[in-house]
């Protein structure tokens, strides 16, 4: 294969409009210039590879727009994709609200999927209204990892990024581990299986 | 909301266009646009790239849409005509899906481009981008060439099924794609499948994946919609998320499919379907079975037959969401999702825990229930279709409403209880409500009045709050030449009553401020041949036509009281695919000079005895309408309470929302003759035209070829099926003898059967029932 990356992970990129994550994107992909087009076409990726332990890794990151409409994300939506990015502003209460409710939501329909949640715009201080304190303990409740970020100013937004990469590729390999020990005891039903996709896809 | 078309659109079109095609170094860019001040680079930028979606031979004529998408995932329509004769292309920019009209507007344009005379084209364009749009149903013309030539634009009537040959976009679709994948892709929708069209026609290709979202109605697709995908934006197909794209085929060619993973792809040249999936047959069988009988039958393809046999399956599937929904004294309606499944057969149980999971219905039940939480009502297509699914396919519902009423009975033992308990109280509190001047009820007349006083300038600022939805539609143009027109047509009737009328229509957009200016010509041509004919009507053609509408008796009371209760449609219809079946529109009336200042509510006044004639009281039926209340709206209270308008002929109440037995006959009794004192006399005034209750008490015994609750703030409700059932519930229990087939057909719907068992089931001939309504008022 003349690819030129060991895996190609597709994330997700959700939040209410307005809480930064075309700016997470910018900060963090290798195509800043090419453009966006989610005001266009209402959806837009970016691309980035990563090494991750030797490995290459390409991430693709995906927005769509206007899903603050959405009472409930559901998991339709989140079918094809190996991970999910939760974002909310710190500076915005309602987004960290809408944020808990969809991942409730994850929770209960979705198990399988990675993702992390991300309170952007940590940069000043006296406009913080989403504690870390508040937000660290749902994470944990949902047992998710929080990161709070700032775009503008380059916090975190990295680590983010490879944390949730990690954690897709690491539920990629154990899978596949998984699916190696079927292959020992029972032929057909890995026939099946690989042929479902030896992706970790959510649901 | 879930509806992606916007609300309040304020021009026909946004953005004119002219573009010239890309060459060996240079993209594809704008020459020349109008208006200049139309300044969104991000869409400026992009349009060109959908004009010249890839290289193409420019060999014939073509027309075809395209979808921009914005940041609130609100749809910009873009129209795009490519000439062999001419270099450029032209493009037109609109929030409106009105294909039919811009396709024809983009011929116009090409025309005047060339008119030797230069202005013929700027002034066409900025009449047209300055013209109030017409309200639905109504039509705009515009004189061109100095009079040569008129274009029209027909505005598309709420609740409007496409139709074939009308809907160009459908007949293209049905043309092209045999109905068995037409299924598929129907089927594919409902799992939200990333779904590719292709085509080598850009007309056929943005037509089909347009039709296919239309087919999904009331559902409207969440998800990526790009109806045609430029070259350079062949990346998108990677997206991991449920999408529905159409790919021309030369760009189709540069696709990998390897990398893009499952998807259903449509050929539409070559009608065929590739899928991964078996979606089709994981829907339960005996709605695709129903689905594929009927669209077997090609006789009844015409008119909405397609639309209509695909919206059947869909009231099927998910007809049952209102057994779901909770009604809680105090609380907003919410929606059980257990209670979704249970409540329906075993066998359509595995499916419809899968519809949970889509986005596309939840939308649509979040959508709903904000309609009845906002005190909205929708009786649209959806819902008159699953009423009269209900009534029509008795046998074979009768015994799910069996299931389901063996449920009711069980919980309503103790509903009955606590019902009673409270049946007083909530019945004082009810009152109560009304003699304070509730939120809900006074107020709303309150404004209502100002409104009248404010006139013409008023109302669409006010009701811009209201989030219609409409049938997906396209318009379609009578051919009429009307020469020395110069204005868009609106009508004359920019009096705040109708205004405020039109400000509730559930459709698509509003286009509600009414005009002031006083040289607006009128030329009132409704189409008659539409499904539900919502009448923009204005007075004094309405006063003329009462006459006539008397001595023909026609099934279609185009009064003033433009109800629309779902059983009437149900019951008037003779033949479910005539796109006519509700309205016989009366003949073209003869335009009237607009005497702007009658239109008043004074005249209003005027009209009322007509409408409510004296003789109608002593009519054999009108058992019905004297005794029977209606629900016609709901709102809340000041303390947030919901309530309902209760109206019948004489009276209009406020009750809190309680379910439906909570209360008694001799409360009601006794609030009927306080609110008599206090409220609206619907029989006298003119008010009562604006307050829907009137015409909603009309509603049982007229048919009304118009949309109810036109005339109502956001906080009152168009007759809303929901609640005027479950009220009549209690309209059973409380004056037998007014108990009608429509009664009983409702009560067996909602799974109450007070012993009518075997009359409910017989299925009288629908155009009897039609008849027995519309005698009364003769």
């Amino acid at each position: 294969m003349a690819r030129d990356y060991d895996h190609l992970f597709k994330l997700l990129i959700i939040g209410d409009s307005g809480v930064g994550k075309s700016s997470l994107l910018l900060r963090f992909s290798d195509n800043t210039f090419t453009g966006s087009y989610i005001t266009t076409i209402g959806v837009d990726f970016k691309i980035k590879t990563v090494n991750i332990d030797g490995q290459k890794v390409k991430l693709q990151i995906w927005d769509t727009a206007g899903q603050e409409r959405f009472r409930t994300i559901t998991s339709t939506y989140y079918r094809g994709t190996h991970g999910v990015i939760i974002v909310y502003d710190v500076t915005n209460g309602d987004t960290f609200a809408n944020v808990k409710r969809w991942l409730h939501e994850i929770d209960q329909n979705c198990e399988v999927v990675n993702r992390v949640l991300v309170g952007n715009k940590n940069d000043t201080p006296d406009r913080k209204v989403v504690l870390t304190e508040d937000a660290q303990r749902f994470a944990d409740t949902m047992n998710i990892q929080l990161f709070e970020t700032s775009a503008k100013d380059n916090i975190n937004v990295e680590e983010m990024f490879m944390a949730i990469t990690r954690l897709v590729l690491r539920s990629k390999l154990e899978m596949k581990e998984r699916q190696n020990e079927h292959k020992d005891i029972v032929n057909l039903k890995d026939k099946k299986r690989s042929s479902n996709k030896n992706k970790t896809k959510c649901c | 909301m879930s509806s992606r078309i916007r609300e309040n659109v304020k021009h026909l079109f946004e953005c004119f266009c002219e573009i010239a095609p890309p060459t060996e170094n240079k993209d594809a860019w704008i020459i020349q646009q109008y208006p200049e001040k139309y300044q969104d680079e991000e869409v400026l930028k992009a349009v060109p790239k959908f004009a010249y979606p890839y290289k193409f031979e420019n060999l014939v004529i073509q027309h075809y849409s395209f979808v921009l998408t914005d940041l609130e995932s609100k749809w910009t329509y873009g129209f795009c005509r490519h000439d062999p004769k001419s270099e450029t292309a032209i493009v037109v920019l609109s929030y409106l899906p009105w294909h039919h009209s811009f396709y024809k507007f983009l011929d116009i344009t090409a025309v005047l481009m060339h008119s030797t005379r230069t202005e013929d084209l700027s002034e066409f364009l900025s009449t047209l981008y300055n013209a109030r749009i017409a309200e639905p149903g109504r039509k705009m013309m515009v004189t061109v060439n100095q009079g040569q030539n008129v274009f029209e634009v027909d505005v598309p009537k709420p609740f409007q099924l496409p139709s074939i040959p009308k809907n160009r976009n459908l007949t293209e679709y049905y043309n092209a794609v045999e109905s068995q994948n037409m299924m598929i892709i129907f089927a594919s929708m409902l799992y939200e499948r990333r779904i590719i069209f292709t085509s080598n026609r850009l007309m056929r290709l943005s037509a089909c994946v347009q039709s296919a979202n239309d087919i999904i109605y009331p559902m409207i697709w969440q998800h990526i919609f790009i109806p045609l995908l430029p070259l350079s934006l062949v990346d998108y197909l990677l997206a991991p998320m449920p999408f529905l794209i159409g790919v021309p085929e030369e760009v189709m060619k540069k696709v990998s499919r390897s990398e893009i993973g499952d998807v259903v792809i449509l050929d539409a040249d070559k009608n065929t379907v590739e899928t991964p999936f078996d979606d089709l047959n994981n829907l339960p069988q005996d709605v695709i079975t129903t689905l594929r009988k009927q669209l077997r039958n090609k006789s009844s393809q015409l008119g909405d037959g397609v639309s209509r046999a695909f919206l059947q399956a869909l009231v099927q599937l998910i007809g049952g969401y209102r057994d779901a929904l909770k009604f809680q004294p105090g609380q907003r309606v919410t929606f059980d999702e257990d209670r979704f499944i249970e409540t329906r057969p075993v066998t359509v149980q595995p499916f419809l825990k899968e519809m949970l999971r889509l986005q596309i219905f939840q939308q649509f039940i979040e959508e709903r229930l904000t309609m009845l939480n906002t005190g909205r009502g929708f009786s649209d297509e959806f819902e008159f279709e699953l009423e009269r699914y209900s009534v029509k396919s008795g046998s074979k519902l009768k015994q799910q409403y069996k299931e389901w009423t063996t449920t009711m009975r069980k919980e309503g033992t103790a509903f009955f209880k606590s019902v009673k308990d409270k049946a007083n109280p909530a019945m004082k509190s009810a009152v109560k409500t009304v003699k304070d001047g509730g939120k809900g009820m006074k107020s709303a007349y309150k404004g209502l009045r100002s409104k009248l006083k404010e006139g013409h300038s008023s109302s669409s600022g006010v009701y811009s709050g209201t989030k219609p939805r409409s049938a997906p539609s396209s318009p379609t143009t009578k051919r009429k030449i009307i020469s020395d027109l110069m204005m868009p047509v609106n009508t004359y009737k920019k009096d705040a009553s109708l205004a405020i009328k039109n400000a509730n229509l559930q459709r698509s957009y509003s286009p509600l401020s009414p005009s002031d200016s006083q040289h607006d010509v009128v030329l009132d041509t409704p189409r008659s041949n539409s499904p539900i004919e919502i009448p923009r009507i204005d007075l004094m053609n309405e006063m003329q036509d009462l006459l006539k509408l008397k001595l023909e008796s026609p099934p279609v009371d185009r009064s003033l009281k433009p109800v629309r209760s779902l059983e009437n449609f149900a019951n008037c219809s003779p033949d479910r695919n005539s796109p006519d079946r509700w309205t016989k529109v009366p003949p073209l009336r003869p335009s009237l000079p607009p005497p702007l200042s009658r239109f008043t509510g004074d005249l209003l006044v005027d009209l009322t005895p007509p409408e409510l004639p004296p003789r109608r009281q002593s009519s054999q039926d009108d058992l019905l309408c004297n005794s029977k209340s209606l629900i016609v709206g709901s709102g809340q209270n000041e303390n947030g309470d919901p309530v309902f308008f209760l109206a019948n002929q004489n009276v209009v109440d406020v009750v809190k929302l309680t379910p439906p037995q909570q209360y008694s006959s001799t409360s009601k009794r006794k609030a009927n003759k306080k609110d008599e004192i206090n409220l609206i006399r619907l029989d006298s005034t003119s008010d009562l035209d604006d307050f829907d209750p009137l015409k909603s008490s009309s509603s049982t015994t007229t048919t009304s070829n118009s949309t109810p609750g036109d005339g109502q703030m956001p906080p009152m409700s168009v007759l809303n099926p929901l609640y005027s059932s479950s009220y009549e519930n209690h309209q059973v229990r409380r004056n037998f003898t007014s108990f009608t087939r429509q009664d009983q057909d409702l009560l067996q719907d909602y799974g109450l059967t007070f012993n009518f068992g075997e009359n409910v089931a017989t299925n009288t001939t629908t155009a009897n029932y039609s008849k027995s309504n519309w005698t009364k008022f003769d």
